[in-house]
């Protein structure tokens, strides 16, 4: 059994708690590592913190929103794409305000007529002072199997 | 060196995708998707003994290529999608090229188109916006 489309088109809105992010030297650190980079100079976050920090920050998580996508079987969650902006370049060891909603919802069918949702969801982050500093959108794709009606 | 319609970006080559950073980027994320660090139960999956790259370290190939070429805080914007898995032991390269260059008084954007390929075959595709220096 899987989600109905009238449950998933109803979190379109849903917005997440919000809260307060800090990204660690460590965890830069660490995060920095595994993409084969050298480390980054003078306190640069990489721009790839931009998926986990907005998400984390938001007081959401990825099982929270799988749960909330009602994902149930390995194999099903797939990733479109993202649309990332960088208003601020990202830094270690500041705070950053995030909030964010669930934006779109849409039942669809790939060419081969199986149904998947299309599920996004975009939280932004302000600096201490409420300046932008990015914006992160992820676009993912629910496989479905059984349509609960 | 002069950025202009045309340029290549240096592309980066990725020799072998680490599982073993895989399982820290889990860690780091709290990602609980097992195609990340599970081999054998993505057998399921029609993937036998591999393990699938998480996004995000997809895309970090072509920011560290972007990085190299124009500096740590030159990326704006990125906008991709995902058409196809990475897996574990992987050798990729990531590429780019600029399509647009945007002027005005204080800024200078390069619109590039960016892609990171397997043999060909890309895997993960989209535009990145530059910040380049203002002369």
């Amino acid at each position: 059994m899987t989600a109905s489309e009238e449950y998933m088109m109803s979190l379109v809105g849903h917005k997440f708690p919000g809260g307060k992010r800090t990204i660690a030297h460590w965890e830069n650190f660490l995060l920095t590592d595994c993409t084969t980079s050298s480390q980054l100079s003078n306190g640069l976050a990489h721009p790839i913190a931009l998926f986990h920090i907005p998400i984390q920050g938001a007081q959401t998580s990825i099982a929270e929103l799988f749960e909330l996508g009602k994902v149930k079987d390995v194999g099903t969650v797939g990733l479109d794409g993202y649309d990332w902006e960088y208003f601020q370049p990202l830094r270690e060891e500041v705070e950053y305000m995030c909030e964010g909603e669930i934006i779109e919802v849409e039942r669809r069918l790939t060419e081969s007529g199986k149904v998947y949702d299309r599920f996004v969801f975009s939280i932004e982050l302000f600096d201490s002072e409420n300046q932008p500093v990015a914006r992160a959108t992820s676009y993912w794709r629910l496989r479905r199997g059984q349509i609960e009606r | 060196m002069n950025v202009e319609v045309g340029t290549q970006i240096p592309p980066l080559e990725i020799p072998s995708v680490d599982e073993q950073k895989m399982k820290t980027m889990a860690a780091l994320l709290r990602d609980p998707y097992p195609i990340h660090w599970d081999a054998k139960g993505n057998e399921q999956m029609g993937i036998k003994g591999k393990v699938v790259n998480q996004g995000p370290l997809n895309l970090s190939y072509l920011v560290n290529m972007l990085m190299e070429w124009q500096g740590a805080d030159c990326i704006r914007r990125l906008t991709v999608d995902f058409t196809g898995w990475v897996l574990g032991g992987d050798h990729l390269t990531a590429c780019g090229k600029v399509v647009e260059i945007r002027s005005s008084s204080d800024t200078r954007l390069a619109r590039c188109e960016i892609w990171l390929e397997r043999q060909g075959e890309r895997l993960l595709e989209g535009e990145a916006i530059i910040a380049l220096p203002v002369d």
